[in-house]
């Protein structure tokens, strides 16, 4: 950018002296003609006259040589742009209005395309990002979608699918990274040592992992990131070989990670190799995703995602003919799906970006109008000064080129101004929780967006000049001369035109506001959604054991005893509970249950669900409702006896006819020898697990928390007073407990429910936005269009009125033209809305296409706001008197 | 002076001032006054370049850079423009004249022809 002003400066600077020295030449030899011609006896007088005869015009040879040097375009330039910014300046309310609409509809527009851009174009951070893929496993029939790979899936796949040039799994997770007692905790990833050569990014100091560092007893190094070495190690280059705490455990520094590297949405700020036992890797293991690890691989050059599916499905069935699951994968509809990789993680958020953007640009196309409105009135205005010239001699061509300059600097400076906009907006979308969806936290305002912004200013002010080109260059000259001027009145074409640009506006403004009213209404439908418990006054935190210092089911179980008995104790508690997951909290996965003596019919997939392992008081403290039998309390883990509960779901499904209570099932999908039984206790409700507006009955089973324990636990307390004030003794407690645990995401559940809305309120709110200046910008248009129809048309009115024509039906005749105009725009409106609605539908929730009360609503509102800005035209063009109008000129 | 010249001057043909203004500035350092004289000179009064366009060729030609130039002192010691063939000037000159000739030679060829000689 400020290279480009030096060199205009230079141009400038060396224009001026090429002026000069120009100058100077002429008069010198001018000079000389003379001084010939007086010693051949001619006057002094005379002899300059003649002089400058025989060298012509001295300004068209001076633009001749201006011409010869090529500089003859930036002159005409900067002329004309000198011109067009004092008309401008002359004109300041139109500038002000024009500019101040273009900031506004280009502000939102390059908002929204900073987030397309930032999330949907703009390729990962990595070389030839476009072949990398993520491979999950499906089983659709068994109503889980997606289960992430198994490390299994990549002992078995890797070097054996040909269309694979590498091939990797990761895991997310987080670490107690730091001696004890100031240990913090820190997202992780764990990676298998192709991870980098996948990416076909790595460290820029030290090496990758090592195939012989992935066992759980010889995973003891790490590779930070640029930020974490900076932060922790200060930069320095001799942190290779140092060693960090994680979890308790020493790692080796053996690499560290260029500034910008970063992958897909993750914070992490370690990599740790992803580690497994030789047990974990079996056949049998193949597939126990829960869609914890995940896979990517990068194509080869040459091999396409299409053969590489080939490849994998025919791999998988040779996999499953020994597989003694096979068959029941196979009825679940197992597959292993390749997918590329930025468009999976970018997925769930596209359809709602792509609709912001069609409704951003519905904005600028209503601004846009607004804005050719008022060019032409300004064009009209100046019909009669641009014919006088033309017939004077100005070439098309020059008027044309005036119109574009004049045009193309006002949209410019919009854009910039909507620059300025954007640049708020982008931080107001923060605000609104943009920075937690995918790619979310790479938004950001940068010269890719300013030169969109100047490219899409230029490309819309060469638009908007075209209408008032050809209005300017158009047919004979003297009806331009007569016509719309102050004697005559409004010609038709023109008048018909502006009038298809309110229809137009206000079908728009109308498809904008009743889409937005749609999104509106899906999150409300969406936040009505009753969670299943009662989630007020809950606090949930997330509490990680070190696998190191609770090996087993047993000490993960006494803890958990501990906590909740310490917690239980505090003044305000009503209940404590604890459990491996809880609703809302972004992790899900299913696993299956096998219910003793069913067998699955003919053609019947087997079934995943939810568990849980539970302890404590869970259900209380979640406020489950109880449907039959009895909830699970702290006791059952200790009882001989194996006891679970279920969901309503999972009780319809497997027993309809018959009480659940009583019934046996197993962990797991095979049927287990009687011992290892679960005598269902008791039903509850149908809980949300994975969001509101997850429509899933897939069911769940609760275990009792020795049973199915994990090293990841929430804790979740009901108290009496507000959930916040519980937070810091829960962190204390834990600390009490074991001192070197802290409790990570510690939120209300009401909060994890509203954070789940995320991705419908943003949108929803912009759209309100959006649509709110979409009406604002027509009803400014519509009340322009008629003051200015009613403002040219004073003459023919005052006839009328001398002839005899009563205020009122002047009055009426407007309004009756502004209800004309207003009926065409809301059925062509109601059009839009119905297919706006259709392209929706995959954002909406409960929300149908054609929504009557929506468009009605709708209807009201653009009625109103028409309307009333057809009001004041009309008062107006009542209230003219014939005698001003007819004494006028 | 304009009327004494019209008789015998003749017009000149389109093209060919760029090639003038070279062969002039080839011999020495002119002011834009100094070609117009030296072409009339050397044409023998046969050739007359309208001044007006003089200048417009002089910066074309400078632009291509086929002449350079600078200022300096005039005869009569007065500030003056003085331009000089460049490299690229002359072999652009050389061309031209090697061109002209033999279109000359082939033009006057061709008119002289007699019916004889068919």
């Amino acid at each position: 950018m400020l290279k480009g002003f030096r060199s205009i400066f230079r141009v400038l600077r060396s224009r001026q002296s090429f002026e000069e020295s120009m100058s100077d030449e002429l008069r010198f030899h001018l000079e000389q003609v003379t001084d010939d011609l007086v010693r051949s006896g001619v006057p002094l007088e005379e002899a300059g006259r003649q002089a400058r005869m025989e060298l012509g015009s001295l300004n068209s040879v001076k633009g001749e040589c201006r011409q010869s040097r090529g500089l003859y375009i930036i002159d005409e330039f900067l002329r004309e742009l000198s011109y067009a910014a004092r008309l401008l300046r002359k004109a300041p309310w139109f500038t002000l209005t024009a500019l101040l609409t273009l900031a506004v509809c280009l502000g939102a527009n390059l908002t929204i395309f900073a987030v397309i851009d930032s999330v949907l174009l703009r390729p990962l951070p990595f070389p030839d990002s476009s072949r990398l893929v993520t491979i999950f496993n499906t089983y659709p029939k068994a109503g889980v979608e997606r289960d992430g790979s198994s490390i299994t899936n990549y002992y078995e796949r890797r070097g054996q699918i040909s269309a694979f040039g590498s091939l990797a799994i990761y895991r997310y997770g987080t670490a107690l990274v730091g001696e004890a007692g100031s240990a913090e905790r820190e997202q992780v990833i764990h990676v298998s040592p192709d991870f980098f050569a996948t990416l076909e990014r790595g460290p820029v100091l030290g090496r990758v992992f090592r195939e012989e560092e992935t066992t759980n007893k010889t995973d003891t190094v790490a590779i930070l990131t640029d930020t974490y070495w900076r932060q922790r190690f200060h930069a320095d280059p001799q942190v290779l070989g140092r060693q960090i705490q994680v979890d308790g455990v020493p790692k080796t520094v053996i690499g560290v990670l260029p500034p910008d590297f970063r992958f897909l949405s993750s914070e992490a700020r370690i990599y740790l190799p992803l580690a497994s036992d030789l047990q974990q890797r079996t056949p049998l293991q193949r597939h126990s995703g829960g869609n914890t690890t995940q896979m990517i691989a990068r194509l080869k050059p040459g091999s396409t995602a299409a053969q590489s599916q080939a490849q994998l499905d025919t791999q998988n069935t040779r996999l499953e003919l020994d597989d003694p699951q096979g068959k029941m994968m196979a009825e679940a509809g197992f597959r292993s799906l390749v997918v590329a990789l930025h468009a999976d993680h970018v997925a769930s958020i596209r359809p709602t970006l792509l609709l912001l953007q069609a409704g951003v640009f519905g904005l600028l196309l209503i601004g846009a109008v607004n804005l050719l409105n008022l060019l032409l009135v300004r064009a009209n205005a100046r019909a009669k000064e641009s014919a006088v010239r033309r017939a004077l001699g100005a070439s098309g061509g020059h008027v044309l080129s005036e119109v574009m300059v004049e045009t193309t600097l006002l949209t410019v400076s919009g854009g910039l101004l909507g620059l300025a906009v954007a640049a708020v907006g982008i931080h107001l979308l923060a605000t609104l929780g943009a920075d937690r969806l995918p790619l979310g936290s790479q938004i950001v305002f940068n010269g890719r967006l300013a030169f969109v912004a100047v490219l899409g200013a230029i490309v819309l002010g060469i638009v908007l000049a075209a209408p008032t080109a050809w209005f300017h260059s158009r047919g004979p000259l003297l009806p331009a001369m007569q016509s719309e001027s102050r004697s005559g009145t409004a010609s038709r074409p023109a008048q018909r035109l502006r009038h298809t640009f309110i229809v137009a506006q206000i079908a728009l403004a109308f498809v904008l506001l009743a889409g937005s009213a749609l999104l509106g209404l899906s999150l409300q439908n969406a936040s009505q959604v009753s969670p299943g418990f009662r989630a007020n006054h809950v606090l949930s935190g997330r509490i990680s054991l070190p696998g190191k210092s609770y090996s087993s089911g047993r000490m993960a179980l006494a803890f958990t005893e501990q906590l909740i008995a310490r917690i239980e104790n505090q003044p305000g508690v009503l209940a404590a509970g604890v459990s491996n997951n809880v609703p809302f909290s972004g992790y899900s996965g299913k696993s299956a249950a096998a219910v003793k003596g069913y067998i699955r019919k003919p053609g019947e997939s087997p079934r995943g669900n939810y568990s849980y392992g539970v302890g404590g008081d869970y259900f209380s403290a979640m406020g489950f409702l109880l449907r039959a039998g009895r909830f699970l309390t702290t006791a059952d883990s200790r009882r001989a006896e194996r006891v679970c509960v279920v969901d309503e779901d999972f009780a319809r499904y497997y027993w309809p006819n018959t009480s659940a209570v009583g019934q046996q099932l197993f962990q797991g999908s095979e049927q287990e020898p009687d011992a290892e039984a679960f005598t269902v206790v008791g039903v509850v409700g149908r809980v949300r697990q994975a969001g509101l507006t997850a429509e899933e009955a897939q069911g769940a089973v609760y275990y009792p928390y020795l049973y199915r324990s994990d090293n990841d636990m929430f804790v979740v307390i009901r108290s009496s007073i507000p959930s916040e004030s519980i937070a810091p003794s829960l962190r204390r407690i834990v600390r009490q407990v074991d001192s070197n645990l802290p409790v990570n995401d510690i939120q209300s559940m009401d909060a994890r429910i509203s954070d789940s809305l995320v991705a419908r309120r943003a949108p929803a709110l912009l759209a309100a936005l959006f649509s709110a200046i979409a009406v604002l910008l027509t009803a400014i248009g519509t009340y322009g269009v008629l003051s200015y129809g009613v403002a040219q048309r004073r003459r023919e009115i005052g006839v009328r009125m001398a002839l005899g024509a009563q205020p009122k039906q002047i009055g009426r005749q407007f309004l009756y033209l502004a209800f004309r105009l207003l009926a065409c725009g809301t059925i062509l409106g109601i059009a839009g809305a119905w297919l706006a609605g259709r392209a929706m539908q995959t954002v909406l929730f409960h929300v149908p296409a054609f929504h009557l009360p929506t468009l009605t609503g709708t209807a009201v509102v653009m009625s109103v706001v028409s309307l009333v800005a057809c009001l004041v035209p009309s008062y107006r063009a009542a209230r003219i008197s014939p005698m001003e109008t007819l004494g006028h000129q | 002076m304009v009327s004494s010249h019209m008789a015998k001057t003749a017009d000149l043909l389109p093209g060919t001032l760029d090639m003038l203004i070279l062969k002039a500035v080839s011999l020495k350092p002119l002011h834009g006054y100094g070609i117009l004289q030296r072409i009339r000179q050397i044409s023998g009064d046969a050739l007359d370049i309208p001044q007006g366009s003089l200048y417009p060729a002089l910066y074309r030609l400078e632009h291509q850079d086929l002449i350079a130039a600078e200022w300096g002192q005039s005869d009569n010691n007065r500030k003056a423009k003085y331009y000089t063939l460049t490299p690229a000037g002359r072999r652009r000159l050389r061309e031209e004249t090697a061109g002209w000739n033999r279109l000359a030679t082939a033009i006057g060829a061709a008119l002289n022809t007699t019916a004889e000689e068919i």
